[in-house]
C-alpha cells in the first residue's frame, strides 16, 4: 500500500493523460460519428456504401492492430507520429465508426412521419435534419455516447502498447522500477490497484449512461427512442 | 515502399505458426467461457444466495475493467499468490474469464425472456427447478442469447491479438516482431488485415447458420 502512495503523483499523471485522450478521442469521434452517421442515412447509395464499408473495416480489425498500423505505417506515407498522436488518431478512427452507427441508428430510430410531415408543411430539408429529425435522434444519441467513452476510456489501456505514459503505462514502469531497485515483484498490488480505480471509474461512466438514457426517455414521454445504444459495440475489441 | 510477396512468402511458415496460436488459443477460450456462461447464468437465475449477488459483481467488475490490465494481472500479477500459468494458458483464462462475464449476462437476459407461463406449465407437468432449466429454460433462453453470445466470440476472438502484450506468440505477436526486425511494414500489416478480416467473416458466417439451425422449430 505504501508503494502505492509513495507513486501517487506518477499514478496521477497516469489517470489524467488516461482521461485527456479519453475526453479527446470521445471528441474526435463525435465529430466523425455526426458527419459520417448522416452520410449512412442519405439518398446516395455509394456514400452509404462508403460509410458502411469504413464502420465494418473498423469493427473488424482488432483495435490494437489498428493502433499498430498507425503508429508503425505512418512513416509509410513520410510521416513521423508520436505514440500519443498515434493512440488518439487509432482511438477516433475506431470510436468515429461506432458513432456513426450509434447516429445512424439513432436518426433512423425518429418515426418516417416526422419528416415526412415536416415535408408537407414545406420545411427545406436542412431545416428537417436540424430542427426536426436531430432533436429527436439526440434523445438516443446522448446515452450512447455516454457508453462510447466508457469504451474509449477502457480501450486507452491499448495506448501502453506503443509507449503513450497512461495510466496502464505508468503502472508497468512503476512495476518494474521497483523491481529493479528494491528487489521485489509489486506486479500484484500495483496492478490490483489499476484494475479498482478502472473498475470504479468506467462503473461511474457506466452509471452516468444509463442515468442519462433514463432520464431523457422519461421526458420524451411513453414513445420509445430508438435503440441507437444496442448499436454500441457491448465491449471494446 | 513496395510490396515484395518473395519477402511475404518467407514469413508465411511463422506467420502460419502465429494464426494457429490465435486460433487455438480463441477456440479453448470460446469453450470455457461458454461452460462458464451456461453456469454462471444458471446460478444467477435459481438466485443462488451469496453466489449470485457474487456473480452479479464479477460481471460488472470485468466488464468495467480493460481486457489488457485483466490480462496483467492474471501474467504479471497471480504469480505473487503463486499461481503461475503457461503463457499459453494464462492467455487462454484471460479470454475465458473475460468473455464469460458478458456470456452469463446475455444468458441471464436470456432466460429472463422464458415466461412464468411456461413455468408454471412446467410445474404443473411435474418437472423439478432443475429439470424445468435444462429442458426448457436453457433450451429457449440460449437461442434469445446466442447473437449476443457470438457476438462476444467474435470479439474475443479479435481481442486475442491483445496477447502480443503479454508475448504469447499468436498472429499479431509474430506479425510486429517480424515489423521490429525487417522493416516492412506494408507485407505484415497486409496479412493482419486480410486475416483478422477473413477470420471475422467465416465466424460470423458460422454464427448466423448456427441461429438459423436453431431456428429451424419455429419456422413454419
Amino acid at each position: 500500500m505504501s508503494l502505492i502512495l509513495d507513486n501517487m503523483p506518477l499514478f496521477l499523471r497516469g489517470l489524467l493523460a488516461t482521461l485527456q485522450i479519453g475526453v479527446v478521442t470521445l471528441i474526435a469521434s463525435t465529430i466523425i460519428g455526426f458527419i459520417l452517421g448522416t452520410l449512412a442515412v442519405t439518398r446516395s447509395r455509394l456514400l452509404r456504401l462508403v460509410v458502411r464499408g469504413y464502420v465494418e473495416l473498423l469493427r473488424a480489425v482488432p483495435l490494437i492492430v489498428n493502433i499498430f498500423f498507425i503508429f508503425f505505417g505512418a512513416p509509410l506515407f513520410g510521416l513521423q507520429l508520436t505514440p500519443y498522436a498515434a493512440a488518439v488518431i487509432g482511438l477516433s478512427l475506431w470510436g468515429g465508426a461506432n458513432g456513426a452507427e450509434i447516429v445512424r441508428g439513432g436518426l433512423l430510430g425518429v418515426p418516417r412521419h416526422q419528416a415526412q410531415s415536416a415535408r408537407a408543411l414545406g420545411m427545406t430539408e436542412p431545416e428537417i435534419f436540424i430542427q426536426i429529425l436531430l432533436p429527436q435522434a439526440m434523445r438516443a444519441i446522448i446515452p450512447a455516447f455516454a457508453g462510447l467513452l466508457t469504451l474509449l476510456v477502457q480501450s486507452t489501456t491499448l495506448g501502453a502498447l506503443v509507449g503513450v505514459p497512461e495510466f496502464l503505462q505508468i503502472s508497468r514502469l512503476v512495476v518494474e522500477r521497483t523491481t529493479v531497485m528494491q528487489g521485489i515483484d509489486p506486479a500484484f498490488q500495483v496492478y490490483a490497484f489499476v484494475l479498482v480505480i478502472y473498475f470504479l471509474l468506467c462503473s461511474t461512466l457506466s452509471f452516468a449512461s444509463r442515468w442519462l438514457e433514463s432520464v431523457l426517455a422519461a421526458r420524451g414521454g411513453s414513445r420509445k427512442t430508438g435503440t441507437a445504444k444496442s448499436l454500441l459495440p457491448e465491449t471494446v475489441s | 515502399m513496395d510490396f515484395d510477396p518473395a519477402y511475404l512468402a518467407k514469413q508465411l511458415p511463422a506467420l502460419w505458426r502465429g494464426l494457429l496460436v490465435t486460433i487455438e488459443v480463441s477456440a479453448i477460450a470460446m469453450l470455457i467461457a461458454f461452460a462458464l456462461g451456461v453456469f454462471g447464468a444458471t446460478i444467477r437465475y435459481l438466485r443462488i444466495p451469496f453466489l449470485s449477488p457474487l456473480l452479479w459483481f464479477y460481471v460488472e467488475f470485468m466488464r468495467n475493467t480493460p481486457l489488457l490490465v485483466q490480462m496483467f494481472f492474471i501474467v504479471f500479477g497471480l504469480p505473487a499468490l503463486g499461481l503461475t500459468l503457461p503463457l499459453f494458458w494464462a492467455g487462454v483464462v484471460s479470454l475465458a474469464l473475460w468473455a464469460a462475464a458478458f456470456h452469463i449476462e446475455s444468458l441471464r437476459g436470456g432466460l429472463a425472456t422464458v415466461g412464468k407461463d411456461l413455468h408454471e406449465a412446467g410445474t404443473a407437468l411435474g418437472l423439478g427447478k432443475w429439470q424445468f432449466l435444462a429442458l426448457v429454460g436453457l433450451p429457449l433462453g440460449l437461442r434469445v442469447a446466442l447473437p449476443s453470445m457470438l457476438n462476444t466470440c467474435v470479439s474475443l476472438l479479435k481481442n486475442s491479438a491483445m496477447l502480443q502484450a503479454i508475448g504469447l506468440m499468436e498472429l499479431t505477436f509474430v506479425a510486429v516482431d517480424k515489423m521490429a526486425m525487417d522493416f516492412r511494414m506494408l507485407e505484415m500489416f497486409s496479412v493482419l488485415l486480410v486475416v483478422y478480416v477473413a477470420l471475422v467473416f467465416l465466424l460470423s458466417a458460422a454464427a448466423n447458420w448456427l441461429e438459423y439451425v436453431l431456428q429451424r422449430p419455429f419456422r413454419i
